[in-house]
């Protein structure tokens, strides 16, 4: 049966997370296009039905890979943008060629765009013609997708078509339960800053706090990354949400976050060079300096860009959070 | 991807397709007619706030609030309609609907006359410069009367507007700081050589016998801005659209109402604005994508504003609610208007009008072909942008006032690029930034309570600073630049020309010499100082980040 082209969903990139989405909405009978540039992924996953960026995931055939990106944008109008945030100003760039301006793109990069560090929603704004753009996030792992566990996120845009589209062809229950919101700024700010305390909650840990003084760091996380969402535009409650504390939550849970483990190396003393900072550790460098051209007080962030900057020790910087003076809630 | 520089194009006038507007009047109204009764209707069927009886209750109880209070009458027929909603057939309700979308449409209509158009353009700027100047006129003769449009200047991207007026629809929105602002813009486009654009002028501004001659004959129509009711929205939203399928250039002030502080403009209204995407959107949907829309930003810049003290005054009331409509100001004396173009208009250039690049109604930027396209430079079709999955036109309101939102912030981003800075702006800025520094605050409120001794500038460190801020001004053109006509000017004359402006025009000079030799500038008006140095207030002071 022909599948139309409005009831398809377009992937951009086949890293794990992609293959993932891709599998839970094939495995919905959703049709799904999967844009590769790695002739190998493309061809493992049409002629194996598995992806070596994660061969747990089940594939059906209603998910076809390819290396053209025009036939993806013929074949779908609805597409996700899932690649790093270090490819991702390139990437847009080569799908600009392709897209016009009725295509809707959402991108799940949990993190600001490298090495600029603006929100991904600008970069796509540069790079692609179509106006309506948005963000997926929140705490759905690759695995918990490809293995059918329950999973939610949020999808944010000043589109209303954006946020309707992305329900209508995301949700695939109880598997995947995708939520709205209008807060674009707020649900990319939330889910960067998100990354930015995983590294803080990892050096708390590699410290050796408890779990009374780890609650706490995480409110105050949360408050504070409210506190910068609301100056720069935001809704506070964003941050509580999905994309905040949800991806807080289970980015700090294991020890698979390239920035919890960043954390842990920090309270070992070890400070990785530029090169090797993960994006957690850009954002709370990023978001250090927006807090401060916004005159927002965020002590648990600039512990951590003071510990990165090697200016404050990591038991430096966890009195400087201590010794904050406590205000009304 | 560019083929022909517009610049290289022959110069010839854009077609003045008012000249057909009379002609068409009658079919513009059927249209905007038809297609709002036929949307109500259709409306009407999901009940509630949509029905016609609460559309019809809504007009009524609108009209009747307004008018209890006046003296003029008429209150009666709404409330007679009021009584008769609940026992209405929907067929009688229907004609009532029909009935006052043709009230209101006709309320609404402009008109043409090419004998005022040709009277305006042509003697009319003599007559006129007789009336406003009649002892420099009989001095200078008849030469100096026929170059008295010269007062207006206009630059900017004129060739690019020209040949998007030629190959589709344009809509200027230019700044909007004075009621003076449509003769300006409008002497401005002739000026450009671009064609007479139709705009929707406040209903008060026709309150001006004399300005109001010409804007009901050269094209302007009628917006009430006291009719608050939705149905009037749709009227007045429809009748824009439709002159625009037509092909009717237009001019919106994305503004809404004048500037009260003399900034420049940043938060836009959507308004009128957001018709440019459905008149696009409906001409896709019949098949015309070819027939394109461009949105021409444009700035007005005075040397003294007519209404700076009135405006200002607004803007600063303690209570902070600003009126929207303003019927006693300056605008509405004969003798401050008099004055006005006695004393401001007789300089050559005392209105700069400056065009910008073009843009589609998604805010898209424009080859010189008039080719939309993406913020990366690649060729984009507008068209795509309507369609949905399977390339049909969908509608989405909320989808085109988010266009309209986007093309506003375009908008806003290009107007300080374009803003022209006149001597007067210039100074202010410079006695702004002394007075500031010697009070050791910006606020408008505390420096409005410094003692005098803090409002005085020495006339060497205003040149030193005026020297430093047209520096900067060079260096930064996205913050705008010095007036064309007086780029090379010393510092010193354009210093003695702007006291000369501020010190003269209003009811209270802003600024005069004072001290041994005159070798002190004294604030003496506070208010209008900061008023006009606003202009520059997106150039940030100097020394910071």
């Amino acid at each position: 049966m022909m599948v139309r082209r409005a009831d398809t969903v377009g992937i951009v990139g086949a890293g794990a997370f992609g293959t993932g989405l891709g599998s839970v909405l094939a495995r919905a009978g959703r049709r799904v296009v999967m844009w590769s540039r790695d002739p190998a992924i493309v061809d493992a996953i049409q002629t194996g039905r598995r992806s070596p960026r994660l061969p747990s995931a089940e594939l059906p055939a209603s998910l076809e890979a390819t290396t053209d990106p025009r036939h993806l944008a013929a074949s779908a109008r609805f597409l996700v943008l899932a690649v790093t945030s270090r490819v991702v100003r390139d990437r847009a760039r080569e799908l600009g060629d392709v897209l016009d301006g009725s295509h809707i793109v959402v991108h799940a990069i949990g993190a600001l765009a490298a090495p600029t560090n603006e929100r991904v929603s600008e970069v796509m704004a540069a790079g692609l013609p179509t106006l309506k753009v948005g963000v997926l996030a929140g705490p759905a792992l690759p695995a918990d997708l490809a293995e059918g566990r329950f999973s939610s996120m949020v999808v944010a845009s000043a589109f209303d078509e954006v946020a309707s589209e992305a329900r209508r062809l995301l949700n695939a229950p109880p598997n995947l339960r995708v939520y709205s919101s209008k807060d674009l700024v707020g649900v990319e700010l939330a889910s960067a800053l998100a990354g930015a305390y995983t590294v803080a909650l990892g050096l708390s840990d590699g410290l050796g706090m408890t779990a009374g003084p780890r609650a706490v760091l995480v409110t105050r996380a949360v408050a504070e990354a409210s506190r910068l969402g609301m100056a720069a535009g935001a809704q506070a409650r964003t941050f509580a949400g999905l994309a905040g504390l949800g991806n807080l939550l289970v980015r700090a849970s294991g020890d698979r976050s390239a920035d919890y483990v960043l954390g842990r190396r920090l309270a070992e003393g070890v400070i990785p060079p530029d090169t090797a900072r993960t994006e957690g550790a850009r954002a709370a460098l990023a978001g250090t300096e927006l807090a401060k051209s916004l005159r927002v007080r965020m002590p648990v962030l600039q512990g951590v860009a003071a510990v990165l900057a090697g200016t404050a020790s990591p038991r430096e910087a966890a009195a400087m959070i201590g010794d904050t003076v406590a205000v009304e809630e | 991807m560019t083929r022909l520089m517009a610049s290289e194009r022959p110069v010839r006038e854009a077609e003045n397709r008012l000249e057909r507007f009379n002609s068409d009047r009658e079919r513009l109204l059927a249209e905007v007619e038809r297609r709002v009764v036929a949307r109500k209707i259709v409306e009407a069927k999901t009940g509630g706030d949509a029905s016609l009886e609460y559309v019809l209750n809504d007009v009524a109880y609108c009209e009747i609030r307004r008018l209890e209070g006046s003296k003029s009458g008429g209150v009666d027929r709404w409330r007679e309609l009021s009584r008769r909603l609940l026992g209405m057939s929907e067929d009688e309700k229907r004609e009532e609907l029909r009935g006052l979308v043709g009230h209101y449409g006709r309320d609404i209509v402009g008109n043409f006359d090419p004998r005022v158009y040709r009277f305006a353009t042509g003697i009319g700027p003599s007559l006129l410069g007789f009336l406003f100047s009649p002892t420099a006129t009989l001095r200078d003769g008849m030469n100096s009367l026929r170059n008295l449009d010269a007062r207006i200047h206009a630059d900017g991207e004129i060739d690019l507007a020209r040949a998007c007026a030629e190959r589709g629809t344009i809509v200027v929105t230019p700044t909007h700081s004075s009621n003076m602002d449509s003769p300006a813009i409008g002497l401005g486009l002739l000026r450009a050589r671009l064609p007479p654009t139709t705009y929707g002028a406040g209903k008060n501004l026709f309150s001006n016998p004399f300005i109001s001659f010409f804007m009901r004959n050269l094209g302007a129509y009628r917006v009430d801005r006291r009719l608050r009711f939705e149905l009037y929205k749709d009227v007045l939203k429809e009748y824009s659209t439709v002159l625009l399928e037509h092909g009717y250039h237009s001019l919106f002030f994305p503004g809404g109402t004048r500037c009260r502080s003399n900034l420049v403009e940043k938060q836009l209204k959507l308004g009128l604005l957001g018709t440019t995407v459905t008149a696009y959107k409906n001409s896709v949907r019949e098949g015309a994508p070819h027939k394109r829309i461009y949105i021409v930003p444009a700035t007005i810049n005075y040397r003294l504003v007519l209404e700076a003290e009135t405006l200002i005054d607004d803007y600063l009331a303690e209570t902070g609610k600003n009126r929207y409509i303003i019927t006693d100001d300056e605008f509405n004396r004969v003798g401050r208007l008099l004055e006005f173009f006695r004393k401001i208009l007789v300089h050559e250039g005392s209105v700069v009008v400056r065009f910008g690049r073009p843009l589609d109604p998604f805010g898209n930027d424009i080859t010189d072909d008039g080719e939309s396209i993406d913020r990366a430079g690649r060729a984009v079709d507008p068209a795509s942008f309507v369609r949905g999955a399977d390339g049909e036109v969908s509608d989405d309101d909320q989808r085109d006032a988010e266009y309209t939102r986007t093309l506003g912030r375009r908008l806003a981003a290009a107007y300080p690029r374009l803003t022209v800075f006149h001597s007067t702006t210039l100074v202010a800025r410079v006695l702004y930034d002394a007075i500031s520094q010697h009070a050791g605050t910006r606020d408008i409120y505390r420096l409005l309570r410094a003692p005098q001794g803090h409002l005085e500038v020495p006339v060497d460190a205003a040149i030193a600073g005026l020297e430093r801020l047209r520096a900067r001004i060079a260096r930064e053109p996205a913050h705008g630049s010095e007036h064309p006509l007086h780029r090379d000017q010393p510092s010193s004359a354009k210093l003695d020309d702007a006291i000369r402006g501020l010190a003269t025009y209003h009811t209270r000079p802003i600024v005069e010499r004072t001290g041994q030799d005159n070798g002190l500038l004294q604030v003496k008006d506070v208010k209008l100082l900061y008023y006009y140095q606003n202009r520059t207030a997106h150039i940030p002071p100097e020394g910071s980040p």
